[in-house]
């Protein structure tokens, strides 16, 4: 970068609270309407196939394909809604998907996080070295060594249990990476005046990184969450017994089950991917409107 | 490091033997006290065979309970068995969906050598086709075969004469096309035939029915017809494109239980689907019929001839770390699963069983909504059936590539021999050089 | 980032007290990733040098794989076919999810609504998503050539149907789908940036082009790293979403390397040579993530 870097945040973190709240710029009428337009169009193309899947959920099995493709049902049926709670074991489905999505994040989160400090902020002989071996598994197809895994799984009598899906998701890398890239955003300054009032380096994680890396840490968890809660391959390997299939193995058995009642599929597949959008709706303050409202005043 | 698997397996194993509570296996074994082997099977509530077989067996055998494991249904059955079996966590018994998974599981030393129970069950060319050097390794509980699928009421909309026994391919192409245009001419947007998107559908026949035709041998000239006519089809609008069925999802059991379709190739299997598509409604309610599929020449046409078609046999073979006390429950249900007592069992829910007896053609007649006429019977119970994944280490590779070869060709407009002989040249330099 | 040694001066003491405060922040992680993932890993090294059918003893055949896989023109097809998705997949994915990203970050009407909708096609069911897309690539009943024939294209591409146009038909579905992902990074990335700087700027009279260039993307750079190693590392193993779309087909014109390895360990079983084109796969992705972290690093100091 040039001399007149602006991306170092020191001066910012200097003087906080010194400055007014900022000003917003006005936007001109016209510009905004022109933005809305775009975005309800973007919204439009981004939710096609959702609205597919919801179209299709409402319709009759025989209905659900038609050449050309039709976008409203003639008639709306409801019954799917009822007809997949009975004829489906969704309710455990959802259950160990959710548990298994909130304690596989949980843990991500907090060793993921944990780890990362040790990455980015204490230096000792070895540390780049280790976290290249971290980024590099992530460029490991997982296909490829799911075999050797799942035989040191059997042996430690995991498989066929929730546990192993627990083990398989929550010591990832991705968490480590992308907690250590936020740190390393974090002014250095901001923990060496912390390390002269003493605080230990355990403390300052605490006290000044987690607060700080608020946005990132919600980030994560949501990720984590979502993808733990879309995983195929990883449940079909693991999990053998009805009883613990997560919904994405259980929607698979129901489509091969009744294949040719894809309106029943399409149900099953919009209330696996209601949870998920509402908390992202829910949860998006946390990671949007998290470090620079409140963040540096704690 | 170079110990890593051998040591990491055989732990695995030793901790299953614990685990299964089997230390030496080798007290004496009552044969009257109860014994439970464990059978996997795939999408339990809605394959009723893995039960029928279950229940079956512990009414001859009631000391003996076959206890169901229910494995992930597709490919991802044998996802799941690899590892299972990798990991020594696998069932007693399990299935084997067609041969090319066979030979993966025998050449890996994955199932035992249960010869000894087959020579009870007289010779089939099912049962020859799980011999290896002269050592049987498992035995064949079903045995589809692929036939014409029709629907008399569009055949008789279309003012087309019903297939009689006697097609050839260039016959069913031929009806194919007038059934299209008769259909067009009496309104009806319904197709002549659908040819689903298997690459089975057109490598399977030209497989069994070409004289020395041999997938082992590189050489795939013999499909070069069978493509052409399927092309020709297409260019007609006699059926759907290749590219219309994959890109729109369609499948066999709506293009022919919704009567988008007046003919289609499928195997038995297909029978029982249609039976329970029609009581539930996701099938039309109407007259239809099977017929010998469409052959090679005239040589094996006509009822007094016998039809050539093909279909892999379905099988069972049990698990080599099966413990001692349990080998002979097993072996005693893989010789119930393939006799004719268990066959009846099946074709009381319209499966197809290994042996199609005449007492198993009478069951399966008797069924609710099967036609009655006698060349559907014919189709049913005669014919001679070559395998469609003749064993051997090289199948799989020649088969995954010439799938590739399947939608090249269908889809493309390269041409039939360009495409073939690419097929070919890859073949000798990746697969059969192994 | 990390300050040579040398530059400052540091006792035996400090370091010995360094090295164990930094491995008791990643012991906990990384116990569970050393045996979950680094040895099954190092099994794979191993197992890339062998024959193995999974079920046996895999036997040491060294450097065989390897050679084979020089004049397996699969192979080689598959590589090329990845590298092409790699090569639009990166930039595409990188653009839209950062211009997703700013128009999401501002105080708009309803901006968490649309967050949301960007966000939905990461979470929509996968099989959904294939059935839809090519319903709309449908070449002779899809929407897309219909418009492109409305708008006067005569010779509309048959997409997923062609060996020429289902790569790119895969590339925009990919596209499609993954920045939602991503934008959800830049947005957490956006929240690091102090609004004092753009205030500062803006007093300056920047331009909102300068202050992009200026303020954003300098104060995005730890976010564009990590997203830009991320992405690369997966689209070149993509393997789902096109298992799903186009089973890598017509013929072998989306085949690509995850399938690839899919196909000879678990379809044919070879997982001798399935590993050997992981290893391959792998090393890759390694180098080109070794040098953006070396690129990174100089840029940073």
């Amino acid at each position: 970068m040039t001399a007149t870097d602006l991306s170092l945040p020191t001066p910012a973190v200097a003087a906080p609270g010194n400055r007014n709240a900022p000003r917003r710029s006005v936007q001109s009428r016209g510009w905004r309407l022109v933005g809305y337009a775009a975005l309800v169009l973007a919204a439009a193309g981004l939710l096609l196939p959702f609205y597919w899947m919801v179209v299709a959920s409402l319709k009759t099995n025989s209905d659900v394909f038609t050449i050309p493709i039709t976008w409203l049902p003639d008639r709306v049926v409801w019954r799917n809604y009822l007809d997949i709670w009975q004829r489906s074991d969704m309710t455990t489905w959802l259950g160990n998907t959710l548990l298994l999505s909130v304690v596989v994040s949980l843990l991500q989160v907090v060793t993921g996080s944990f780890a990362a400090y040790g990455f980015a902020r204490v230096r000792f002989p070895g540390r780049n070295a280790l976290f290249l071996a971290y980024v590099g598994t992530i460029a490991v197809p997982w296909q490829s060594y799911m075999i050797p895994q799942f035989i040191l799984m059997s042996k430690l009598q995991l498989s066929n249990t929730l546990w192993s899906i627990v083990a398989l998701q929550a010591f990832g890398a991705f968490g480590v990476f992308l907690m250590k890239q936020f740190y390393e955003t974090i002014p250095e300054e901001l923990s060496e005046s912390a390390r002269v009032d003493g605080l230990s380096e355990f403390g300052i994680y605490r006290r000044i990184m987690l607060p700080l890396s608020r946005p990132a840490l919600a980030s994560l968890a949501l990720l984590t969450f979502v993808t733990t809660w879309n995983d195929y391959l990883g449940p079909l390997i693991y999990l053998r017994s009805p009883e613990l299939r997560t919904i994405q193995l259980g929607l698979n058995t129901f489509i091969s089950q009744y294949n040719a009642e894809y309106a029943l599929i399409m149900t099953g597949s919009v209330l696996s991917v209601l949870p998920v959008a509402v908390i992202f709706l829910l949860g998006q303050r946390y990671f949007i409107e998290g470090i620079a409202t409140t963040g540096l005043k704690g | 490091m170079k110990r890593a698997i051998p040591a990491v397996i055989s732990a695995a194993t030793a901790l299953t033997l614990v685990l299964a509570g089997c230390g030496g296996g080798d007290e004496p074994v009552d044969p009257n006290a109860p014994v439970t082997i464990t059978l996997a099977g795939w999408s339990l509530s809605s394959t009723p065979e893995f039960k029928t077989l279950a229940d079956g067996f512990k009414a001859t055998h009631p000391n003996m309970t076959v206890e169901l494991k229910e494995y992930a249904p597709g490919n991802d059955y044998d996802t799941q068995m690899i590892t299972d079996l990798a990991a020594g966590t696998a069932p007693d018994v399990y299935v084997m969906k067609n041969l090319k998974n066979f030979y993966t599981y025998q050449s890996g030393g994955q199932l035992l050598d249960v010869s000894d129970i087959t020579s009870g069950l007289g010779s089939s060319p099912a049962l020859a086709s799980y011999q290896v050097d002269g050592k049987a390794y498992a035995v064949p509980y079903r045995q589809d075969s692929w036939v014409l699928f029709y629907n008399k009421d569009l055949f008789a909309k279309a003012k087309v004469a019903p297939p009689d026994g006697s097609w050839t391919w260039d016959d069913y192409t031929a009806a194919a096309k007038r059934l299209h245009t008769g259909l067009k001419g009496a309104g009806s947007n319904a197709t002549g035939a659908y040819q689903h998107t298997f690459q089975s559908t057109v490598q399977g026949f030209a497989l069994a029915q070409t004289p020395n035709a041999d997938l082992l041998s590189g050489d795939y000239g013999y499909l070069k017809p069978y493509y052409e006519r399927s092309l020709d089809l297409q260019a007609a609008g006699a059926q759907p494109t290749f590219g219309t069925a994959k890109t729109n999802k369609l499948t066999y059991q709506a293009q022919f239980g919704k009567q988008q379709s007046a003919m289609l190739l499928m195997g038995t299997w297909y029978v029982a689907t249609l039976l329970n598509q029609r009581q539930s409604g996701d099938a039309d309610k109407f007259q239809w019929g099977i017929a010998p599929a469409p052959q090679f020449d005239k040589s094996t046409t006509g009822t007094s001839a016998t039809p050539v078609t093909f279909g892999d046999p379905t099988g069972l073979g049990i698990n080599p770390k099966i413990s001692k006390s349990k080998t002979a429950a097993a072996k005693a249900f893989l010789q119930y699963a393939a006799g004719p007592e268990a066959g009846k069992a099946l074709a009381g829910i319209g499966i197809t069983p290994a042996q199609v007896t005449d007492a198993v053609t009478a069951t399966l007649f008797g069924l609710d909504g099967v036609p009655q006429d006698d060349l559907s019977k014919f189709a049913y119970a005669k014919h001679t059936i070559k395998p469609e994944n003749p064993v051997s280490k090289h199948t799989a590779g020649l088969q995954n590539l010439l799938n590739e070869t399947h939608s090249a060709i269908l889809s493309d407009s390269k041409g039939v021999d360009a495409e073939l002989s690419k097929a070919q040249t890859r073949a000798k330099n990746e697969v059969l050089n192994q | 980032m990390a300050t040579l040694p040398r530059t400052r001066p540091r006792n035996r003491r400090l370091v010995s007290r360094n090295t164990v405060a930094g491995w008791s922040f990643i012991l906990p992680n990384f116990v569970g990733f050393a045996v979950l993932t680094l040895l099954p890993v190092v099994v794979l090294f191993y197992v890339a040098f062998t024959n193995w059918n999974v079920f046996g003893v895999a036997e040491w055949t060294g450097t065989a794989n390897f050679r084979r896989m020089w004049s397996d023109a699969s192979f080689w097809t598959a590589l090329r076919n990845t590298v092409y998705y790699t090569v639009f997949h990166i930039p595409l994915t990188l653009g839209a999810s950062l211009g997703l990203a700013l128009l999401l970050n501002r105080k708009l009407r309803g901006v968490r609504f649309f967050r949301t909708v960007a966000f939905f096609p990461y979470i929509t069911s996968i099989v959904a998503i294939a059935i839809v897309w090519n319903q709309l690539f449908s070449p002779e009943y899809g929407p897309i050539n219909a418009l492109l024939g409305a708008v006067g294209v005569d010779n509309a591409p048959g997409w997923t149907t062609s060996s020429t146009w289902s790569m790119p038909a895969v590339i925009i579905v990919g596209t499609w789908r993954y920045m939602g992902y991503y934008m959800l990074l830049f947005l957490a990335g956006l929240q690091t940036i102090p609004a004092q700087l753009y205030e500062a700027a803006e007093t300056d009279g920047a331009s909102p082009w300068q202050r992009f260039v200026h303020v954003t993307l300098p104060g995005l750079r730890h976010t564009t790293f990590f997203v830009t190693v991320l992405l690369t590392i997966e689209s070149f193993k993509v393997f789902d979403l096109i298992l799903v779309m186009t089973g890598g087909g017509p013929g072998q014109s989306t085949l690509v390397l995850s399938q690839y390895i899919y196909q000879k360990g678990f379809e044919e079983n070879q997982f001798g040579y399935a590993s050997a084109v992981s290893i391959v796969l792998f090393a890759i992705c390694f180098s080109i993530t070794v040098i953006q972290f070396m690129v990174n690093k100089r840029r940073n100091s």
